[in-house]
């Protein structure tokens, strides 16, 4: 049981962290499209990586509920930050920690918590994202070991990672009832990284592709199960849906925060424009739609505290949270009129990083299909 | 080595300052309340002290029920400990009777260093430090950006008009803290994770007068829009010309 004094705390110390040390160097990193590696290593003396692992085994000893108020308030500061602590913390480690033997924690996961080293987490391929039943990368049983053979794309932290955790089949024939997840180290013999993507938004954020050839791993590297891929990954699912809520909601709010502040400075025709409806309506949108966010967020990462089931609400949180992230930072474009156009503006930075929000964890258009489903159409 | 750190909850410098009904005191209903940022350096320089010598920091709080959150804060930080001077009127009290308050608490405690910050940043009257020394009939050394511990002794430096001062002193010994002594840490994971867990002691205050009655408080006049006297070079003669007959600021 996690105290609302701490949870108090820990927003308290996160938005300082970012008021001071993210927000004011946001616009220059995200002009750099480099690593954040001085940011980086900031959140690993923090301790935020640690956030959600127990702490008797190295972790903080956190909950769903104070890691998303970590990602919401980092997101509010720089989105390209929050998606690197969050892969930190979650998707790049998760697997590690929980099925790695104790020689490959010391090797990988301690110094993931320290900072020292970078996780990435392959799942999508050229010809399989949102439909991963059509992954191709395989990893064939050989000798004592496995040898792997694919391409991943869309692979956040790749250029800079030290190791992959690599959504692999074992048996081509069982599709994904053969998946299995592997841990490869960058060093080993047959991978590859391209160069990184030039995109939008999230431009620290560093993303490429991986190509593994011929690439040998230890049995040991097998994370879970034979066979135990996707029942593992559909585990942590529910709780990469409501982290990706907690990023929208953090960008929402700093679209909010900004818009509010500039609708009572900047004046028109004699009066500040928050005086005039239609903006106020604009505002009072953002400001309701956030607290409805606010409420669904962390609705369902009380779910996830109490080990609920909760892939529906999750997967509700996700698509609307983003969706209102989009209005948001649209809306706030608008107030801010020609100024949002300059790229030295922060709205100008939102409204780019709301498209990174609409595919990670699932687009609007499959949620909409899942949730479809889970009510049983 | 035993270090008490002095800590006042303060409503933060974003708050806007509202009068509150009958014009003597501070509405504070709609703040945001944070540790004051002078007391963050005293706790800082604690903190960096205890790290060096293992010396136990407790922080030393007279304020209403609300003031463990800032009490907590500096725990996260690193304190040891924490201690409630509890009073729902801590906060509107006169600086010696606040001082005096300290004063009769720490009595029966054990230090070798007593910090503050130099001043609370919402009463800015720089008082409660030195006064509390007086009335523990302490050594006092205000406004110090540096510091030395030496064996039984501290070597502080403060800034004077125009240049530095060292000075020394036995122990024990008390010391406010000015900007520049050091930069405090933001609280680490671990941190906030373990200021829940610290009980805080509780203490009732002594009974004490207050001698110093505010009689009004009033906003600082708004102030006016500005005047464009021109573009350019043009500007430059209207604009000296109104500098010396309007603003007469030269």
């Amino acid at each position: 049981m996690i105290a609302p004094e701490t949870a108090r705390l820990l927003r308290k110390t996160v938005a300082r962290f970012v008021d001071r040390e993210v927000r004011p160097v946001a616009n220059r990193l995200e002009e750099g499209k480099e690593f954040p590696w001085e940011l980086f290593r900031r959140a690993a003396d923090l301790g935020f990586f640690r956030m959600r692992y127990p702490k008797e085994k190295g972790g903080a000893g956190g909950n769903a509920t104070l890691f998303n108020i970590m990602c919401e308030e980092l997101a509010r500061g720089y989105m390209s930050l929050a998606a690197i602590t969050a892969m930190q913390c979650l998707m790049c480690t998760d697997f590690i920690f929980k099925f790695g033997t104790d020689a490959i924690r010391d090797e990988y996961f301690h110094p993931a918590m320290r900072g020292e080293k970078v996780g990435a987490f392959c799942l999508t391929e050229p010809d399989a994202g949102t439909d991963l039943a059509s992954i191709r990368t395989i990893a064939e049983p050989d000798g004592d070991g496995y040898v792997i053979n694919g391409l991943k794309t869309w692979i956040t932290n790749a250029p800079v990672a030290d190791m992959f955790t690599v959504l692999c089949l074992t048996d081509r024939k069982s599709g994904l009832k053969g998946a299995n997840f592997f841990l490869v180290d960058r060093k080993t013999a047959g991978v590859s990284v391209s160069k990184k993507f030039d995109k939008m938004g999230t431009r620290a954020a560093v993303i490429a592709e991986v190509a593994f050839e011929n690439a040998r791993v230890p049995a040991a590297n097998r994370l879970g199960e034979e066979g135990r891929g996707m029942a593992n990954l559909m585990r942590i699912l529910a709780e990469i849906r409501a982290m990706t809520a907690a990023l929208s909601l953090g960008l929402a709010r700093a679209a909010y925060d900004d818009s509010l502040r500039y609708v009572k400075e900047r004046h028109a025709f004699g009066s500040p424009i928050g005086s005039y409806q239609l903006i106020r309506a604009k505002i009072a949108n953002m400001a309701t739609e956030i607290e409805a966010s606010r409420l669904m967020l962390y609705w369902v990462t009380d779910m996830l505290d109490r080990g609920a089931k909760c892939l529906k609400e999750a997967s509700m949180a996700k698509y609307f949270v983003s969706e209102v992230a989009c209005r948001a930072c649209d809306e706030a474009t608008r107030i801010f009129g020609a100024y949002s156009y300059s790229n030295e503006y922060d709205v100008n930075r939102y409204f780019r990083d709301t498209r990174f929000l609409l595919f990670g964890g699932g687009t609007s258009e499959i949620l909409q299909d899942i949730i479809g489903r889970e009510l049983g159409l | 080595m035993k270090i008490i750190v002095c800590v006042k909850r303060v409503p933060d410098t974003e708050t806007r300052i509202r009068i509150a009904a009958g014009g003597k005191g501070i509405d504070n209903s709609e703040a945001n309340f944070v540790l004051n940022p002078y007391d963050e350096y005293a706790v800082e320089e604690a903190i960096r002290i205890k790290e060096k010598t293992q010396a136990e920091v407790a922080v030393l709080s007279y304020g209403p029920e609300e003031a463990t959150k800032e009490i907590r804060t500096a725990i996260a930080m690193g304190a040891d400990k924490g201690i409630l001077i509890k009073d729902p009127k801590a906060l509107v009290r006169d600086a010696g009777a606040v001082a005096s308050v300290l004063a009769a608490a720490l009595k029966g405690m054990q230090f070798d260093l007593l910090f503050f910050g130099k001043q609370a940043i919402d009463s800015d009257e720089a008082s409660v430090g030195p006064m509390t020394a007086q009335l523990l009939k302490l050594p006092c050394i205000s406004f110090i950006n540096k510091l030395e511990i030496g064996n039984g002794t501290v070597t502080a430096q403060r800034d004077v008009e125009g240049g530095k001062e060292v000075v020394a002193s036995p122990m024990p010994v008390a010391l406010t803290a000015q900007k520049g002594l050091n930069e405090p840490r933001l609280p680490a994971l671990k941190g906030i994770m373990r200021a829940k867990k610290i009980p805080i002691e509780e203490l009732a205050p002594a009974q004490v007068k207050d001698r110093v009655e505010v009689i009004s408080l009033e906003l600082p006049p708004q102030r006016k829009g500005g005047k464009v006297v021109g573009e350019g070079k043009d500007a430059a003669v209207p604009l000296a010309k109104l500098l010396k007959t309007e603003a007469r600021v030269i």
